[in-house]
């Protein structure tokens, strides 16, 4: 295998970017914003260029680099991508260089370092979804709590420090268990190995081989720490405070990309090395996602806040997506796939134009509006995209991802039951009422408060960040076909390797 | 026994001889210099240098020196003894340039030649600790450590906290150092010796009694227990580690704790292993199961050291409290009872020496400015004082134990080491223990970076020095993080102790 | 000749006297001597190990500890009368600044 390097200059410019910037004098706030953007972008090309490298026909993991690390314990600095992370990887660089313009306007204090944890949370998440051995992963996936913590704790509302302290807790205690059940796992593979090995590649080979009752605690504790990252339902009170308290960039990275590494952690880590507990557990793990589908629509419902309305929405949103990642079919890991881009793009834009009101009129009470329509046209269009687009319209984004996770789960084998398709559906019109609702309640009607009338419209930039975004969303909704050839393959290999094991559990 | 034989003693005792030159050198010089004291500080970390040297020489030798008869001896040389020497020579030399950069120190200044002496008798009495096999070496050698340590603990004796902390260390540090004697008569009694190599083969043999030998053990490690702050003998700690001066505190967390360690490990390989298998897991005599003994005292060592550490409000006391539940963490990786295990604790002290006087020397630089310790003065501390909050940042991220810290290498080999013995309930026990510690560390973090600033904060103004002496410490805490080959290498052939 | 048992009750009973005074009493003088006690336990379980098995090294062993009570001595009643300089008081309970 030759290294290209294609990979890691992912993670090299936004780490390089983020330690060029500590030399950045203290008062050069607009410059630091145009390096920022400017490196954020050039990651943004980088990405580009390893999906026209991309073969999109194969199912192996490409554009692979590979070094030895530690030689101790045979750990390698092995990343490369197949078609579901390349997708991942694509949303995660357009995404920061969005955010990290729409906080132009917002982020004030401290610009330079809320620039650099940007960029190496950048680097956490981007290494996250490249890794190809567990040891690396892990030490992505914890590097990235600390600029979080951060970015909520210092840019964050009122309750940030509540908020980030209860963020960082929760994810903490899960990695930790996930931890334990890597070196558990490594441990076991070293015997018809040979050798200790956190290879990723190697692993799927011993995984399957584990005994059940030993594969079920290790299960347990990769999925725990995942489920508490997607969040699944019950794990998931610490999602709204965070949500709430964080600048509305930390809220888009959170809901765009953060929220991902846990659905993609299940379908890249759980399922393919413990087979034959996925399959045990995945009833479970079905029924809290419907759980989750319609707890989190319902307590959508009855918000006040608009960004609460929207953190709560994820939920039922990615309720959806862990379904489909456990039914267990082409159809439905390729929808929980499309999916995850598509609640990163919807309800990136939602918190972006939710930030953006806010920084006009400093509340998020749905109640304090009422009649916007007519004052910001171009505003409630917006809105009406992003919520349209939340809600699953077909011609949208949302429709295809929600589609193809009904159908699979119809279809599955492995839940063998229509029973959940039908709850998880009613999540669909859930969504429709309490999107619709907020919608309705903010933008028409009257106008009920004089100060609105001042209310200033969309800005060109503002516009300008809005923009792309809904390119996607028309995009997949329209022509879904350039997403879903990308990610066939590997959702077919996945699938493949965990219904291999099962023979004797499916009658 | 011939004079060559004496001397092939003298010269496996090198540095202990080096230290006991320098010591006598720094009371002569005080003595007929007083004027010019304040080169002491460099004196005495040149005789550490010089020390240093002889021990790193000692790395691939093995011997036995001052034997008595028949393979008796009181001093034991081999690699293991020289990585914990090394370990108590650095903290010597981070002791000497924590001393220097105290304000808290200057007071004393006058009585320096007496402060470096007592280092010199604390560094003795620890390598003595380290490399001793006879219990009566072992027992002067902690009290030689003991003794110079409670008048280093009580040093800013006009400070009432700190005469007061040296009366507490010295109540508690009787108590168990007489429990320990104690303990060694009743060894001594049922076996009529005192080595540690003999005792391996008596102990078996002399099982008239193994209720009383029980009780003597456990009497023994009271002592022990007592140097590395193991529950339920750590009452002292705490309230030494907040009354004594911080670099003071800083060397008791980290060179006794660590003659203490290599001590216990000592006691448990040499007298009760007699074999291993294959994949490096020992077989102990049946006298005494310190297994189950070690995982009982390590889970309630580093789940009460982390619980009370939640609440305190002194960031030195905290400190205490977690210094108490890392020692929770080692003696999880003794009670493995295996090399995977000993590799594990010798690279967690490694890098618990980086990480742990790191976060005392950024304590001292801040109370340098601050002149407090408490946690509500470190508001905001950490946009007035950016250096040192990223600092205290990385160095709390490695105590916690995440990414892409040593600390986490620590946490990794431990970890490793306890499932290597298919003992996952330990390991998840210490795991959670990590969750609760990562509360209080951020605690920090969040007074220092999240909380409003208060008025007039001082400036950060450090000198060259000082920026030197925390970078010497922030680099390898990050270095070995990315790349801990090196460390692992020197852990794995610093486990043979001289025995089998 | 009287048997070994007696030494070992009678060293253990002042072994226990010595515990039981330094946790429960109030005075640092009194605690101190009550961890004289516990040393001289231990010295009289040496000796009488010693000429019962007729092995020289708890003998030995004595004098060391001798010297070490001698030396705790001093330090700690050095330490005593600096706190005692400081709180003018040598009572234990009065000794509380640090805690929890």
């Amino acid at each position: 295998m030759d290294n290209t390097l294609l990979t890691s200059y992912l993670l090299i410019v936004p780490l390089f970017g983020a330690l060029f910037l500590i030399f950045f004098p203290k008062k050069s706030d607009t410059a630091v914003k145009y390096f920022g953007l400017l490196i954020s972008l050039v990651t943004f090309l980088v990405s580009l260029n390893l999906y026209l490298e991309f073969d999109q026909t194969s199912s192996e993991f490409q554009l692979v680099d590979k070094f030895m690390w530690i030689e101790n314990l045979n750990i390698s600095y092995f990343v490369g991508v197949d078609g579901i992370s390349m997708l991942l990887v694509l949303l995660t660089t357009f995404l920061t260089p969005l955010t990290l313009f729409s906080t132009w306007g917002s982020i004030k204090h401290k610009v330079k370092e809320f620039t650099f944890f940007m960029l190496i949370l950048e680097v956490g998440m981007l290494g996250v979804f490249v890794s190809l051995d567990l040891f690396l992963f892990y030490i992505f996936w914890e590097a990235m709590l600390i600029p979080m913590y951060f970015i909520i704790g210092i840019w964050g509302g009122k309750r940030r420090i509540y908020a980030s302290v209860k963020f960082f807790i929760y994810t903490m205690a899960g990695s930790l268990l996930m931890l334990v059940a890597i070196i558990w796992l490594a441990v076991y593979a070293s015997e018809p190995l040979g050798v200790f090995t956190t290879n990723l590649l190697e692993l799927y080979k011993v995984g399957p081989t584990v005994p059940q009752t030993i594969q079920n605690y290790m299960f347990l504790a990769f999925a725990l720490s995942f489920a508490i990252k997607v969040p699944l339902f019950p794990l998931h009170t610490w999602l709204p405070d965070a949500h709430v308290e964080a600048p509305t960039a930390g809220s888009v990275i959170l809901a765009g990309v953060l929220l991902k590494m846990g659905t993609y952690g299940l379908l890249r880590f759980c399922l393919p090395l413990f087979p034959q507990a996925s399959i045990n557990f995945a009833p479970l793990f079905s029924i809290l996602a419907v759980v989750g589908i319609i707890y989190g629509a319902l307590v959508a419902m009855v918000q006040t806040d608009m960004k609460k309305l929207v953190a709560y929405s994820s939920v039922s949103h990615l309720g959806f997506v862990v379904l489909g990642i456990f039914a267990l079919t082409t159809e439905s890991m390729q929808g929980a796939v499309i999916q995850m881009v598509n609640h990163g793009l919807s309800t990136g834009a939602l918190f972006l134009l939710v930030g953006f009101i806010y920084e006009r009129t400093h509340t998020r009470e749905i109640a304090d509006y009422g009649g916007i329509a007519k004052i910001v046209p171009v505003y409630s269009a917006a809105l009406l995209i992003a919520s349209l687009s939340s809600i699953g319209l077909p011609g949208l984004n949302g429709f295809v991802g929600e589609f193809l996770i009904l159908l699979g789960s119809f279809k599955s084998q492995v839940l063998n039951s229509w029973v959940y398709t039908i709850f998880a559906a009613s999540g669909v019109i859930f969504a429709a009422v309490y999107m619709l609702w907020m919608y309705q309640r903010v933008v028409f009607g009257e106008v009920k408060h004089d100060r609105l009338h001042s209310l200033k419209d969309m800005t060109a930039s503002e516009i300008a960040i809005i923009i792309p975004i809904f390119i996607f969303i028309v995009w997949i909704g329209v022509y879904p076909s350039t997403f879903l050839g990308l990610t066939e393959s590997a959702s077919e290999a996945i699938v493949k390797q965990v219904l291999s094991f099962s023979t004797n559990v499916i009658k | 026994m011939s004079i060559e034989y004496f001397l092939n003693s003298l010269y496996l005792i090198k540095p202990e001889i080096a230290v006991t030159i320098f010591l006598v050198l720094i009371v002569l010089l005080d003595l007929f210099f007083s004027k010019k004291n304040h080169l002491l500080p460099f004196f005495a970390f040149l005789g550490l240098l010089i020390t240093g040297y002889f021990v790193i020489e000692q790395f691939d030798i093995k011997g036995l020196a001052f034997v008595t008869n028949d393979s008796r001896a009181m001093v034991t040389v081999d690699s293991f003894a020289a990585f914990f020497k090394t370990i108590v020579v650095i903290t010597s030399l981070y002791f000497v340039l924590l001393t220097v950069n105290s304000k808290e120190m200057d007071e004393t200044h006058d009585r320096r030649g007496e402060y470096y002496t007592l280092m010199m008798g604390m560094v003795l009495g620890m390598f003595f600790m380290i490399s001793g096999s006879d219990l009566i070496l072992l027992y002067l050698s902690v009290e030689l450590v003991s003794l110079s340590s409670y008048v280093m603990a009580g040093f800013a004796k006009t400070s009432e906290r700190s005469s007061e902390a040296s009366l507490k260390y010295l109540i508690y540090g009787a108590l168990s150092s007489g429990l320990m004697l104690f303990g060694i008569s009743l060894v001594y009694g049922l076996t009529a010796s005192t080595n540690l190599y003999e005792l391996n083969a008596l102990i078996v043999v002399s099982q008239a009694n193994s209720f009383v030998l029980m009780f003597a053990l456990l009497l023994i490690f009271a002592g022990i227990g007592y140097k590395i702050s193991a529950v339920p003998f750590h009452f002292w700690t705490p309230d030494v580690y907040e009354g004594a001066p911080t670099p003071v505190t800083a060397y008791l967390s980290v060179a006794s704790k660590a003659a203490g360690f290599a001590l216990l490990i000592r006691f448990i390989k040499v007298s009760f292993v007699f074999d291993k298998d294959t994949l490096g897991f020992w077989s102990s005599n049946p006298v005494f199961n310190w297994q189950d003994f070690l995982i009982v005292i390590s889970v309630a060592t580093m789940t009460l050291g982390n619980f009370a550490a939640l609440w305190q409000k002194n960031v030195k006391r905290m400190l205490a409290y977690s210094s108490i539940a890392h020692a929770g963490y080692l003696l999880t990786g003794l009670a493995v009872l295996s090399d995977t295990g000993l590799i594990a604790i010798l690279v967690y002290f490694a890098i618990y020496l980086m990480m742990n006087i790191g976060a005392f020397l950024i304590v001292i630089l801040i109370k340098n400015k601050t002149g407090s310790e408490e946690l509500d003065n470190y508001d905001g501390l950490g946009f007035s004082m950016p250096f040192l909050g990223v600092s205290f940042t990385i160095f709390l991220i490695s105590l916690t134990g995440l990414p892409p810290t040593a600390g986490f290498i620590g946490k990794l080999y431990l970890f490793m080491a306890l499932v290597d013995a298919k003992m996952i309930v330990l390991a998840v026990i210490a795991l959670l223990n990590s969750v609760v510690s990562l509360y209080y560390y951020i605690r920090i973090l969040k007074h220092m970076f999240l909380a409003k600033p208060k008025e007039n904060s001082p400036k950060e103004e450090l000198s060259l020095q000082q920026i030197l002496i925390v970078l010497s410490l922030v680099i390898p805490v990050i270095f070995f993080g990315l790349y801990f080959s090196p460390i692992v290498e020197l852990a794995k052939n610093s486990i043979l102790m001289l025995g089998f | 000749m009287i048997p070994i048992e007696y030494y070992l009750i009678l060293s253990a009973f002042m072994f226990i006297m010595g515990v039981i005074g330094v946790l429960t009493r109030k005075n640092a003088i009194i605690v101190f001597m009550s961890i004289e006690l516990m040393l001289n336990s231990a010295n009289l379980t040496f000796v009488t190990f010693s000429s019962y098995l007729g092995n020289v090294t708890g003998q030995l062993f004595v004098f060391f500890v001798m010297t070490v009570a001698a030396a705790e001595a001093a330090v700690g009643l050095a330490i005593i009368i600096a706190l005692f300089r400081n709180k003018q008081t040598v009572s234990i309970d009065e000794i509380n600044i640090l805690k929890w």
